[in-house]
Formats: structure tokens, sequence, C-alpha cells
């Protein structure tokens, strides 16, 4: 049984194909993912009572827990207590999944890049008599942002990867396309060949995105 | 008889257990220039700071142009109506990083005092041109010598018109190169401009040059307070001959 190139050729467009549910997915969590990471981030960075040690705990299992044992636990143990998530389709429980944890890793670049704006900039903006929200608005924000750019889109290239976890619930994505197409031929070798180059295609223009974004923040000022 | 411009009562400080302010009491009235001297690590920049309430006084009540703040009850509101009173130039100049020599003269009269965007613009192009940086006004602060973000610094102090600047060691982060040309520009709104100025530094010869009274701090407390001739040239304390002995070249 030697390599089928035709064979590969013939499943990269249905692999291609798949991969809208990758784009969606990983679109959706980082969306979301960014709104909850600026929130836990926020937190954090203020210390706000209560909340704060909650964040930690979060952060904490979501660094730890790895993704396929919480898209089960979500899929089908939340599911065993809630109506909601039992009638939820596979492809918006990933999307939550993903975005909650999204969520704690964007939290994370987005708490260091807060923590990066030196304290002379924060006296300075206080002698003028600004208010904390202005001081966030107007120097801490524009200064984190161009720090956390690189870091949250290696959050993204990571969310995409994450994404490939979601044909364990039954989302027909490129990894379940592949499997699709595994049961029918068994040609793994061809098949999870292709799998990677849509990966690397995918990644690749990420990457050149990122090389040029990376290149304008730093030459901001 | 001249009014005051600042007033200090039973004013002190704790950094935890350290007590780095302890009991100043202080007027300094309108047009005065004073020098702030004394050894590292004796209050100078903690004292400077509290009149701005950068850094928070543990107990006393500071009083700068027609603003108290009493350290036993004050709101933030009250805190923010000080800082307007007084403008502070930094060590390390804290320019914001984000914003063009122009834009940080401008900031605070757009972003804090509500000027209209034109108006402040061009106040703050006067500014710079007051310290010969109006070339300079479309470059970030990390395009520019430290000398120049100073200058840039001290525009972005006066752009409000205060009625008190501080300034924190203004020249002791720059090259020996750099200095005479912050020193200069102090010097020349020393003698153009009648804002009442408090100014912390090393600069022994430059205080005799600029002040009209010279303190000496030491260990948190006003050691010795009087004319830049009585302090420099006829001093009495003893750690403020020491201190004299030990910065003369
Ligand atoms: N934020 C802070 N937290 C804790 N201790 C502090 C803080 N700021 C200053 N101190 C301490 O307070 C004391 C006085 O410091 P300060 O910076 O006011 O001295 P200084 O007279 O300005 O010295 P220098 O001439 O070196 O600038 C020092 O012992 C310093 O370590
Ligand atoms: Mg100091």
């Amino acid at each position: 049984m030697g390599f089928d190139f035709n064979y590969m050729l013939e499943v990269l467009p249905t692999l291609f194909y798949a991969s809208r549910f990758t784009f969606y997915l990983t679109l959706v969590s980082t969306f979301f993912g960014l709104i909850l990471g600026l929130i836990l981030a926020v937190i954090n960075y203020y210390e706000i009572r209560i909340l704060n040690p909650l964040t930690k705990l979060y952060l904490f299992v979501i660094r730890s827990a790895p993704l396929i044992a919480l898209l089960y636990f979500f899929y089908y143990g939340v599911a065993m207590y809630s109506e909601f998530v039992r009638n939820m389709n596979p492809l918006n429980a990933v999307a939550i999944v993903i975005s909650l944890t999204a969520g704690g890793f964007m939290a994370e670049s987005i708490r260091g890049a807060l923590l990066s704006v030196d304290e002379g900039q924060k006296d300075a903006a206080y002698s003028l008599g600004m208010t904390d929200g202005q001081l966030m608005k107007r120097v801490i924000i524009p200064q984190a942002t161009r720090i956390a750019v690189p870091s949250l889109f290696n959050n993204v290239i990571s969310i995409t990867k994450m994404t490939s976890l979601s044909f364990v619930l039954g989302v027909v994505d490129v990894m379940g396309a592949a499997r699709v197409q595994g049961s029918r031929t068994f040609s793994y070798f061809e098949i999870y060949g292709a799998v990677i180059i849509v990966y690397l295609v995918i990644i690749g223009v990420l990457s050149v995105i990122q090389r040029y974004v990376a290149k304008k923040s730093s030459e901001a000022y | 008889m001249t009014k005051n411009v600042i007033e200090i009562e039973n004013l002190s400080k704790n950094f935890g257990d350290q007590k780095v302010l302890e009991d100043i009491n202080l007027t300094i009235k309108d047009n005065e220039i004073v020098a702030i001297i004394g050894p590292s690590g004796t209050g100078k920049s903690t004292f400077l700071r509290t009149l701005n309430h950068l850094n928070e006084p543990t107990t006393g009540k500071i009083t700068v142009g027609d603003v108290t703040v009493d350290a036993a009850s004050y709101t933030k509101k009250q805190v923010q109506q000080l800082r307007m009173q007084s403008s502070m130039v930094f060590q390390n100049y804290n320019l914001f990083k984000n914003m063009t020599a122009l834009e940080n003269v401008m900031e605070s009269l757009v972003t804090v005092r509500n000027v209209n965007k034109k108006e402040a613009r061009e106040i703050a192009l006067e500014q710079l041109e007051r310290v010969g940086l109006l070339d300079k006004k479309d470059a970030y602060p990390s395009r520019l010598s430290g000398g120049q973000q100073q200058r840039v610094g001290i525009a972005r102090a006066l752009a409000v018109d205060p009625k008190v600047l501080l300034f924190d060691e203004p020249t002791s982060a720059l090259d020996p190169m750099l200095v005479s040309e912050v020193l200069q520009t102090i010097k020349k709104l020393v003698e153009t401009d009648h804002t009442t100025m408090l100014l912390v530094t090393h600069e022994i010869s430059f205080a005799r040059d600029v002040a009209s009274r010279v303190i000496f701090m030491n260990e948190g407390r006003i050691a010795a307070d009087g004319t830049p001739d009585e302090i420099l040239s006829n001093p009495t304390d003893k750690n403020l001959q020491q201190f004299l002995n030990i910065n003369q070249y």
C-alpha cells in the first residue's frame, strides 16, 4: 500500500471546507475570550475584594484542567443537571468551553500588559489631576494594548489549535472530517498528513498577520 | 504682605513602621523659590509627593493654593482639587509614552480641565516654544534625549498655569552633558515667571544661584530653613555642615 498523493489532494478540499468550523470557533472564542479576559484582568489588576481570589481559582482551574476534560465535563457532565446544556448543539458547547478557556489565557496576557505600565506613568497622570478612569483610558489601556497584542496573538493561535478537539463532541471540523474519511478509506497517512497541511496554512496566515501587527505596534512610539 | 501659597501643619508620613516624615510644619509664600536639600533617604521626595498626594500623608493638614486636604478626613474630589493647584516635574520625566511631546503638554488641559483642543494646542505650542522644543512637538518621548524629555516635562507642568511648581531632582537622571540645558530652562523660568517653586536638588551651587530660600531636611524633619546665605554660606546645624562638606567640590 503506497502513498497515494492523489487521494491526499482529493481530501484536502473537504478538510478545508470543514475548517469553516475552525474559523467560526476561533472567531467566537477570541471575541468572548477577550471580553472575559479583560474583565478577569481588571479584577486582578485592581485586586477587587472577593472577586480577585475567585478569579485566581478560575485561572488555576483553566490552566490545570485538560481541555478535553472540560469539554466532556460540560457537554456530558453539566448536561445531566441542565436542560439548557442538554439541548445545546455540540458546536455551541465547544464555543462556550473554548471561550471560557481562552478568557483565562487572555486574562494572563492582558494582566501582564497592564502590570507592565510603570508607576511613573501613573504618578504623572495623578499629579495632573486625572481620575482612575481617565488614567485607565488615556494611559494604561493604550500602553498595555501595545504590549498585549503580540501575546494575545499567540493566544489566538493556541485557540485555533484547541478547536481541533471539537470533534470529540461530534463537530465535523477538520479533525472531524478526517475521522469520517478515515473510517471509510483507512488511509490515515494521507488524511492526517492533509490535516496537518490545513493547520499549517491557517496558522501560517495567522503568523504573517501577527508579525505585521507586532512590527506596527513596536514602531508606534 | 504676600499671602501663603503652601501651608503644612503637623505633616507625618510612615511607610509601615518606618517614619519617613515627622511632624513637618511649613509655610511658603507666593513667589518663593525654595530649594530643598539633604542627604539621600531623608524624605525629600516623599515630602514633595505628599504635597501632590502621590503619597498619602499619615497625619497632617496640607494647603496648596486654596485647597486644603486633612489626612484625618478628605474626599477624592479634594485630592484632585489639591493636585490641580500644583504641577510636578519628575526625576525620571514620566512623560506619557503613548503621546507625542505636544500631546503630553496638551493632555491635562484637554482631559482634566476640559479646555477645547484648539486652545489647548495653542497653549501647548507656546509652552514648547518656551522650553525650546517646538521643532520636537511631534516626537514621541522614546525619540527624545533625557534633557529634551525633561524640558517637555517642564512644559507639561507649566501648561496648566499652576500656583506651585514641584521639581524632584529634575536633573539627577541626566547625563552630565545634559544637566545644564535643563538647569538653564529652570533658571529662565525663575527669572521670567512668578510661580512659586519647590525644588529638591543635589546641585548646591544651582540652589545658591536661583533659590530665595533653602530648606535642609534630615531624617524626616526640617533641620534648617533660611536664606541661601544663612543655610549655604553660614550653616550652624552640625548635620548641615557635614552635608555641605561632603557635597562641596
Ligand atoms: N513607596 C515606598 N514604600 C516604602 N518605603 C518608601 C517608599 N518611598 C520611599 N520610601 C522610603 O522612605 C525613605 C525616604 O525616601 P525618599 O525617596 O523620600 O528620600 P529622598 O530624600 O528623596 O532621597 P534621595 O535623595 O535618594 O532621592 C527611604 O528610606 C525610602 O526607602
Ligand atoms: Mg528623592
